[in-house]
């Protein structure tokens, strides 16, 4: 959970931010290379969850389980979500669509993790 | 008002705001889903909170989204009501922080948040009155 795929996709995240500010900046909608990035970030999510699932699973440490798998099963959907949202957009809004959750994956990473921690 | 310049309440910055919107929705659900299945006796005041302040995200996240004329009414009022609550809870937690041993979205004025749910309101009545009914733009 707090290993080498989470750094990668808090990266992801950040890279699709990034991504998603040059288009805001130059006015530009999204565009299919940028769907894809928002569907393999969600992709990614889905891996985390299988990942942490297993993972808890396999220690009886305590720390808030149900709190953990909630958040590891809602947030692949919310890439999802952002992907259709942003899709039928045809102008740069859908690019700020793309920051926010470019953004807010990273943040939910961490909070994954502090749960994880028993933060 | 010159027609270029109105944008329809779920258009332009209103994708954007739909968005923030519908993440606190989906925060404020499911974190009041766990409290009050998980431990609702710990703090009754709080978590109760939790889940009405749930209920207006998804309201207000699902009008702002349809933008027509009759949900930017509801939008109007679930909107306000969040102003409201996050002055009206934020200055009770402050004034009486044991009644609240657990936080809400909106104790501490959403300081917990980044104060995001403080401003958020004042964000979303601000792209009402500027945006225009989805089907008035589209005639």
């Amino acid at each position: 959970m707090t290993g080498a795929f989470s750094t990668a996709t808090i990266a992801a995240g950040l890279v699709i931010a990034v991504w998603a500010a040059i288009y805001l900046v130059m006015k530009r909608p999204v565009d299919r290379p940028l769907q894809i990035a928002q569907l393999v970030l969600a992709g990614m999510f889905v891996v985390l969850a299988i990942g942490g699932i297993v993972q808890m699973l396999g220690t009886d440490r305590e720390f808030a389980r149900a709190e953990f798998v909630g958040y590891l099963l809602l947030s692949p959907l919310i890439p999802v979500g952002a992907w259709w949202w942003s899709k039928n957009d045809k102008s740069r809004a859908g690019s700020g669509v793309v920051l926010v959750i470019g953004l807010v994956m990273p943040v939910l990473v961490v909070r994954i993790q502090q749960v994880w921690a028993g933060v | 008002m010159s027609e270029s310049r109105s944008t329809p309440t779920n258009q332009g910055f209103g994708r954007v705001l739909v968005v923030i919107y519908a993440i606190f929705a989906i925060g404020a659900t499911s974190r009041s889903v766990i409290q009050i299945v998980g431990r609702f006796e710990e703090a009754p005041v709080a978590y109760s909170l939790s889940a009405f302040a749930a209920v207006v995200y998804i309201v207000a996240t699902v009008s702002l989204a349809r933008g027509d004329q009759a949900s930017r009414t509801v939008a109007y009022v679930a909107i306000g009501i969040e102003m409201a609550g996050v002055l009206i809870v934020g200055a009770a937690s402050v004034a009486f922080p044991s009644a609240f041993p657990d936080a809400t979205v909106w104790s501490n004025f959403g300081g917990g948040y980044l104060f995001i749910p403080l401003v958020l309101p004042i964000i979303g009545l601000w792209w009402l009155r500027r945006s225009t009914p989805e089907d008035a733009a589209a005639r």
